[in-house]
């Protein structure tokens, strides 16, 4: 049976922060700068909320101010813009699989979010979210650097780009200031074809939080490499590009590259994290083994 | 505290509710409209007891507060059941013995909803991935998955 509500009425009213002195959900971007520079740290950034429940559970209630994004549409759209794809922050992972802009040119950062959590992680968790936490096991951050993004950070002060790979600067810590917040994610098209691999080790699929990640990127002029993308997560305090792997395959055919030599400069290149989530030498072992799977991919879908 | 106002659609039933701003939307839902058929299990994402559907979506409800979705259509396992009678999953998960101690069921039901209403012929795969964020302690999955193959057959057909 269904039950009837007693407070049904038929105005509709909104949130309004103008009330509500500790919860505001702006509709302009403009707005949310404001709110964000007054409040500063004070201020808690709600996106999809799904890392920010997690981490303040049992403490909700000590959270004074909120600052939601929710009604920020401006944030939920992608779009090319002078051949640069730009992600809204507020794009969730759902959005990312099922797009097909980011099917057909950033295959590999769609992958990585269809591997995020489960299907009620995706519905609700954004980009955003995943880049601001700056987890090193966050998924889309390698295909991030992969891709060569940049980050776009507003504040009431104007805007600056930050190149995703200068963004993190250590476990949950990055660039971004207390008055700013991040409005896109940009990433650079190419006519060049494109082609990658997305490899996600973890102990199960749903809801790990990944050991290890790997997103290889690569871009060919015939069957030349004319650039690599190659980065990591859950292998060092930060997600990293292996740039080291990348000029090394410059210029080179995908049947000229040893792809264990490869391996084996991936493992030593990274510093992995010992942690609960896998062993140090585990992660080393695992990083060779995927880094030619990863190759091996790339080859037989450049060669179909 | 100061209340919001939000305004939800819960089971094709319009509210309007004053809710804290630290009220999960399963606090809401639990509390506020005592459908207490939502379940609340590990709190952080991670069983999908607490799964709803917000605006054709499954949504794990301790993870996202009720200001968040003002305005939205939000189904519990509540509103599957018709004047008609039980809904063909509910049949499916009786039928297929799906339901043991039962904590996990709604949960599972609202995943298996969303996957439905979206994808009326799934395959065993898409199944797979659409409870995968709803844990069981009980049954080991399979008739929980032979239930919602079964749904599927009776509805789409
Ligand atoms: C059960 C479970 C499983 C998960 N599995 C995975 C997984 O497999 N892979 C993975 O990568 N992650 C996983 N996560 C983590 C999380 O879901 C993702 O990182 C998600 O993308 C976070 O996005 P959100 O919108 O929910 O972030 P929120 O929780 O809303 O925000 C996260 C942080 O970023 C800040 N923030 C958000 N948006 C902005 C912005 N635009 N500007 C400034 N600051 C901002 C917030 O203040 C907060 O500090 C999981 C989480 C749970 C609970
Ligand atoms: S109670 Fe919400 S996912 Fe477990
Ligand atoms: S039936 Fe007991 S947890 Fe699923």
């Amino acid at each position: 049976m269904m039950r009837k509500s007693p407070m049904k009425q038929e105005s509709r009213q909104t949130i309004s922060g103008v009330d509500f002195k500790e919860y505001f959900q702006p509709e302009s971007i403009q707005k949310a700068l404001e709110i964000r520079a007054e409040y500063g740290d004070q201020i808690e950034v709600a996106a999809g909320s799904t890392d920010l429940l997690v981490a303040n559970y049992e403490k909700l209630h000590e959270i004074k101010y909120w600052l939601d994004l929710v009604k920020l549409d401006q944030l939920k759209k992608i779009e090319v813009i002078d051949n640069e794809l730009h992600i809204g922050a507020m794009v969730t992972h759902l959005q990312l699989m099922k797009s097909d802009l980011i099917k057909k040119n950033l295959a590999v950062l769609a992958a990585a979010a269809e591997d995020v959590g489960s299907p009620q992680i995706r519905s609700r968790g954004t980009i955003g979210g995943n880049i601001c936490t700056s987890s090193p096991a966050g998924d889309l951050l390698a295909p991030l650097l992969s891709y060569g993004a940049s980050f776009k950070l507003q504040s009431t002060e104007g805007e600056r780009i930050v190149k995703a790979e200068e963004f993190f600067t250590g476990p949950k810590r990055n660039s971004m200031e207390t008055d700013e917040l991040l409005t896109e994610i940009i990433i650079p098209l190419t006519d060049n074809k494109r082609e990658g691999s997305w490899i996600k080790v973890g102990r199960r699929k749903a809801l790990v939080i990944s050991t290890l990640t790997l997103a290889v990127v690569l871009e060919f002029e015939g069957e030349k490499i004319v650039k690599a993308g190659i980065a990591m997560g859950s292998v060092a305090p930060t997600p990293v590009r292996l740039k080291g792997i990348e000029a090394v395959m410059v210029d080179q055919k995908l049947t000229d590259l040893d792809y264990k030599a490869l391996g084996r400069e991936v493992k030593a290149s990274i510093n992995p994290i010992d942690d609960l989530r896998g062993t140090k030498e585990y992660r080393e072992d695992v990083a060779v083994d995927v880094m030619v799977r990863a190759l091996k991919e790339i080859e037989r879908k450049v060669s179909s | 505290m100061a209340k919001l106002d939000v305004e939800l659609k819960v089971n094709g039933e319009d509210y309007k509710l004053q809710v804290g701003s630290q009220e999960r939307l399963l606090d809401t839902i639990r509390e506020q409209l005592k459908l207490t058929g939502t379940k609340e299990g590990c709190s952080v994402g991670e069983c999908g007891a607490c799964t709803v559907i917000v605006d054709d979506q499954a949504v794990n409800s301790c993870m996202v507060l009720t200001a968040q979705v003002d305005g939205s259509k939000i189904i519990t396992v509540e509103g599957l059941e018709s004047k008609s009678g039980l809904h063909p999953l509910q049949k499916a998960f009786i039928e297929k013995q799906a339901v043991q101690c039962g904590f996990c069921t709604p949960g599972m039901l609202m995943s298996a909803l969303a996957l439905l209403n979206t994808n009326p012929e799934p395959s065993k795969e898409e199944i797979k991935t659409a409870l995968e964020g709803n844990l069981c302690r009980c049954t080991g999955y399979q008739q929980i998955i032979d239930a919602v193959e079964m749904a599927a057959e009776e509805w789409g057909g």
